[in-house]
């Protein structure tokens, strides 16, 4: 079944390259899924977190603050 | 999920005089440059408020605040999930209060880099 994979973040560049870095991964390894940017606040915040970007992988929390490389990123997904 | 109700600076500082308590999420180097100068102030980072929310009382207004209100208002969100009633977002944060000429203790001219902020510094976000 295809993943969904959240970025949550209002815009900022960290946000903007955890969504470049994400995106990288799910084409270079060829993973089904789904990657959403999450950017109303509003929306963001049904998640309770306090720092961005936050990384959410099938509505699981994963990631939260910072940037991870693509390899932990592939981790996470897989 | 309620909006957050946002309020200027004059609003704060109105609210500040009535007994309000301003929570500065910002980040200990930034206070250390320039900050409120007001009687009912509390400084919580962001990155400890999940350890230190019961400092914040809840029988307070509560006013967040930060360097542009972009911080504080996801705190302000994380507040309301806690049960907290009575807790606004200062919108554009201590820029703006600055540039009101509202009190500050500190260097005024430290803020002048981020007036035009756009939010590309390493722990802006």
């Amino acid at each position: 079944m295809s993943k969904v994979i959240k970025i949550l973040g209002t815009g900022c560049p960290k946000c903007k390259q955890m969504t470049a870095l994400v995106e990288e991964v799910v084409n270079e390894n060829n993973i089904d899924a789904q990657v959403v940017k999450v950017e109303d606040i509003m929306d963001i915040m049904t998640y309770n977190v306090l720092t961005t970007p936050v990384l959410v992988i099938d509505e699981n929390i994963t990631v939260k603050g910072r940037v991870p490389g693509k390899q932990e990123i592939l981790e996470l997904i897989k | 999920m309620q909006p957050a109700v946002e309020i200027c600076p004059g609003t704060t500082l109105g609210k500040v005089r009535e007994g309000a308590l301003i929570v500065d999420v910002r980040r200990p180097e930034e206070v250390a440059e320039v900050t409120f100068d007001v009687p009912n102030y509390l400084h919580i980072p962001i990155s400890e408020l999940e350890d230190r929310i019961n400092e914040i009382p809840r029988d307070k207004e509560i006013v967040m605040v930060c360097l542009s209100g972009e911080r504080s208002l996801r705190t302000t969100y994380y507040l309301m999930n806690a049960g907290y009633q009575n807790v606004y977002n200062m919108r554009d944060g201590i820029i703006k209060w600055a540039a009101k000429g509202f009190p500050i203790k500190g260097n005024a001219e430290a803020l002048a880099q981020y007036a035009s902020c756009d939010c590309s510094k390493p722990n802006c976000c």
